[in-house]
This record gives structure tokens, C-alpha cells and sequence, in this order.
């Protein structure tokens, strides 16, 4: 007869795909129960240390683990390319920001320079810490970017979580303060950005993941390709940019890029990877309006507000492009 | 996998499998053993160690058995998996022996001293407030 502890543990196993249950959940509950005292199995229950294992196990199956299937393997391959790209991208585009904004502070006379450094330390020294936190830990993507492609997972992990804490401080100021952010669509999608960004870094670059690959390029390259490309588009585009214009223009460029370069190429694209930018396009977009829609009413705001609806439409149709790529590679992946 | 890259988990499952092949509970209890307990696996990390293990080529599947109803799966070694423990073993041994060396040579180059019978190290402030 079945025990309680038994019945639970099979539904802690539930966690697992079913391929991997198939396989393995017998053997798992034989290995569970061991020589569990059978007068007692109806009094307890899983630990949590359990059930944590075995729903690291169940991430890391349904994220490519060895020997998965199909859906999964795919699965991971996209989770993995979604993480390296949304991690440079934000990589170059911090960089990029903080570069123009010292650039522009410090050679733009004393006034610009006292607003900059005023930012920091006009307003008592635990906001400065703040402040500085918030200026210096989206470098950490960085960091985080290069520690990805030289497979120094935990180093990656750690730096991409440290970067993404800023973006969650607009949305906590409400509940330590009076302060509530000014553009909550906007704090709301950008730490849906960088936060999916890193868990999904996180998630996707387990133990027994493959390392990350860039599709084309050197690692250094590509960075410093993304950095221009950004840095470019806010110098000579003036009075149409806002925060999001660079790392929205970095990564349409670079899908462009991608697209092209795929439609010649005569090998299949890697699995996965063409869904992953979609979904990475898609999650900028979110930002890209959220960030548009308090200036649409703003009669002064006519370039910027031109200039962010025309960087809507284009990321709107590549990320359409994208999926519909993404959509093809699929049936072929399964086909094949 | 590589001997650099080996954990601890890893280590000790390949070790447990070394003498004879095992299923899963009993290689819990063995790891355990080994380790002093100080390495207590959960069966999902077991199985994900299997896994990898078995993906790496350093383990199979040796035989099933049915145990009360239940399905025993036993895992053995592969050719491999003795040559990556043996490896592994020859590392953490070389590891070991140099550390004894440095430490027998500090120990040498700088003796401790020695302290006269009697002797108290001073622990409190003396009268002036330094120690005395």
C-alpha cells in the first residue's frame, strides 16, 4: 500500500517533465524511501531541502539538461542565447550612458558639472550612497558579459544580479518613502528587463549547460561594436534621444544584422536563437513605449516623441521578423 | 568532464561507485559514509549528478532489479570513470602532499617560541593601560 510520504513525494516528482519522470520517478522514489521505517511514512513529509532539489533538478532538465529532449534542449538554447544577448546589450548601453553623460557633464562648463556631481551629494549621504550605487552597478553588466563568454558562470551570475538591483529601486522607494516614481510603466518595464535578463542568466547558464557562444564576432569586438553603434545614434540623433533610444538602436541594429546574415548563410541557425532575440525585442519594445507614453501629450517633446514612434515601429516589425524566423527554425529543428 | 572541473558531489559518487556498483540509495548512504558526513546528497541532486556522470561517460547502467515492487537501477564505473577518479585522486593527493610540505617547511624556517615555565602571556591591560 501506498504511504502519505510517498503520495507527496510523487507529487514533489510532478515538478519534473514528464519524459524525465517516465525515466526516472520509480527509481527515484525507491532511492527517496530507502529505509525509511514504514510505521512512520504517514507522519511525515518531503523536507524542504528535498523539494529544492528536486526543482533545481526539474529547472535544469527543462533547460537542456544531459540528455534532454528535444523541446527542452531547444528551450535552453533559447534561454541562453536571450542571456547573452540581453546582457551585452545592456552591457554596451550602460557604458554608453555613463560615458556621454561625464563626457557632456565635465566639458560643458561648471554649471554641468555641479548639476552632475549634485546628483550625488545634495541630498544627504544616504541617498549618495544610493545615488552612486545606482551610477556604479549597471557596469556590472559588463562584468557580467565578459564573465559569460569566458564561462566564469558564478562570477556572471553574480555580476548580472548585482546589475539589475538598481532597476528595483524606483519600484521599492514607495515602500520605504513617500516617493513614488514618476513613470511607474517605465521603472516597471525596465526592471522587467534587466531582472528576466538576469534570472533567466542565472537559470540558463546551470552547472551542466553548454558555454556561451557568440553567434559571429569576438567578444570584445561585438562590445565595442554595440558601444559605437549606441554612442553614434544618441551623438548624432540630438534632442530625439531619451534613456532608451541607445540600447533600443544597439539592438535593432544588431538584429538587422543578425537577419541579414543568417538569410545568406547556408547553415540552419542555431536552435533557438532567432525565438531568443524576439523575445529579448519584445521586452525592449515594452520599455521603448513605456517610456514614450508620458511625452506623447507634451507639445515640446514633437522630435523626441517622432523619433521614439519611429523606433517603436522598427522594433515592432523586426521583432515580428524575429518570431517568424523563430517559428520556421522550430518546425525544421522537429522535422529534422 | 575534467578532473579540474570534478565537485565535490561528483567526486564522491564515482568514489562510492569504485569497489562495486550501487543504486541510488545505496549511494547516498555511502557518500555519506566516506565523507564523515559531511556530504549529504538529496535525491534530486543525486540524479542530477547521475545524469551528468552518465552523460560524461564516466558511469552506466549495470543492472535492474525489483525490490518490493520498486525498481532498483545499479551504476558502475566505466573505464573512464576509474582513469577521471583515479586522476582526481592523484590530484587532490598531490594538492594534500604540498601543503604538508609548506607547512613542515614554515615550521622549520620559522620555529615557534618557546615559553619558560611558568610563563603567562599577557592577556590584560597592565596598570599604565598598555599590556605588561
Amino acid at each position: 500500500m501506498t504511504t502519505l510520504l510517498e503520495t507527496r513525494y510523487r507529487a514533489v516528482l510532478r515538478l519534473l517533465p514528464a519524459s524525465y519522470r517516465r525515466e526516472r520517478e520509480e527509481e527515484m522514489v525507491e532511492t527517496y524511501l530507502g529505509d525509511l521505517d514504514r510505521d512512520t511514512q504517514d507522519q511525515s513529509r518531503p523536507t524542504l531541502a528535498e523539494v529544492a532539489s528536486v526543482a533545481a533538478l526539474a529547472l535544469r532538465t527543462r533547460l537542456g539538461g544531459p540528455g534532454a529532449p528535444f523541446r527542452y534542449a531547444l528551450l535552453g538554447s533559447a534561454a541562453r542565447h536571450f542571456a547573452l544577448c540581453a546582457v551585452l546589450v545592456q552591457a554596451a548601453a550602460a557604458l554608453v550612458d555613463r560615458v556621454l553623460e561625464v563626457t557632456w557633464s565635465f566639458t560643458r562648463g561648471a554649471s554641468e558639472r555641479r548639476l552632475f556631481l549634485g546628483g550625488f551629494t545634495d541630498r544627504g549621504p544616504s541617498l549618495t550612497v544610493i545615488a552612486v550605487l545606482d551610477w556604479v552597478l549597471p557596469l556590472l553588466w559588463t562584468v557580467a558579459y565578459f564573465a559569460l563568454v569566458h564561462d566564469r558562470r558564478r562570477l556572471a551570475r553574480a555580476a548580472a544580479l548585482g546589475a539589475a538591483l538598481p532597476s528595483l529601486w524606483p519600484l521599492l522607494g514607495p515602500l520605504v518613502s513617500d516617493r513614488v516614481p514618476p513613470y511607474p510603466a517605465y521603472a516597471t518595464t525596465g526592471a522587467l528587463l534587466a531582472w528576466v535578463s538576469a534570472l533567466t542568466l542565472c537559470a540558463a547558464q546551470h552547472r551542466d549547460a553548454p558555454p556561451a557562444r557568440l553567434p559571429v564576432g569576438s567578444p570584445g569586438r561585438l562590445y565595442l561594436a554595440g558601444c559605437v553603434v549606441m554612442g553614434a545614434s544618441v551623438v548624432l540623433m540630438r534632442g530625439v534621444p531619451d534613456t532608451v533610444w541607445a540600447p533600443a538602436t544597439g539592438f535593432a541594429v544588431g538584429a538587422l544584422g543578425w537577419l541579414l546574415w543568417q538569410a545568406r548563410r547556408a547553415d540552419p541557425t542555431p536552435p533557438g536563437a532567432a525565438l531568443a532575440l524576439a523575445a529579448l525585442g519584445l521586452l525592449i519594445l515594452a520599455v521603448r513605449i513605456a517610456a514614450l507614453v508620458p511625452w506623447l501629450g507634451v507639445p515640446e517633446a514633437g522630435v523626441l516623441v517622432v523619433g521614439g514612434l519611429g523606433q517603436t515601429a522598427v522594433l515592432a516589425v523586426l521583432v515580428a521578423a524575429l518570431a517568424m524566423v523563430g517559428g520556421r527554425e522550430l518546425t525544421r529543428h522537429r522535422d529534422g | 568532464m575534467t578532473a579540474k572541473s570534478m565537485t565535490r558531489a561528483a567526486f564522491f559518487v564515482l568514489t562510492a561507485l569504485a569497489d562495486q556498483p550501487r543504486h541510488g540509495y545505496g549511494i547516498l548512504r555511502e557518500v555519506e559514509e566516506l565523507s564523515d558526513g559531511e556530504v549529504l546528497l538529496r535525491v534530486g541532486t543525486l540524479y542530477g549528478v547521475l545524469d551528468r556522470l552518465t552523460a560524461d561517460g564516466l558511469i552506466v547502467l549495470d543492472r535492474e532489479e525489483v525490490q518490493q515492487g520498486r525498481l532498483r537501477r545499479y551504476y558502475r564505473l566505466t573505464d573512464d570513470g576509474v582513469a577521471t577518479l583515479d586522476a582526481e585522486a592523484e590530484r587532490m593527493a598531490a594538492g594534500a602532499g604540498a601543503a604538508k610540505r609548506r607547512i613542515a617547511e614554515g615550521r622549520a624556517a620559522h620555529p615557534a617560541p618557546r615559553t619558560s615555565p611558568g610563563h603567562v602571556p599577557p592577556a590584560a591591560p597592565g596598570l599604565a593601560g598598555g599590556h605588561a
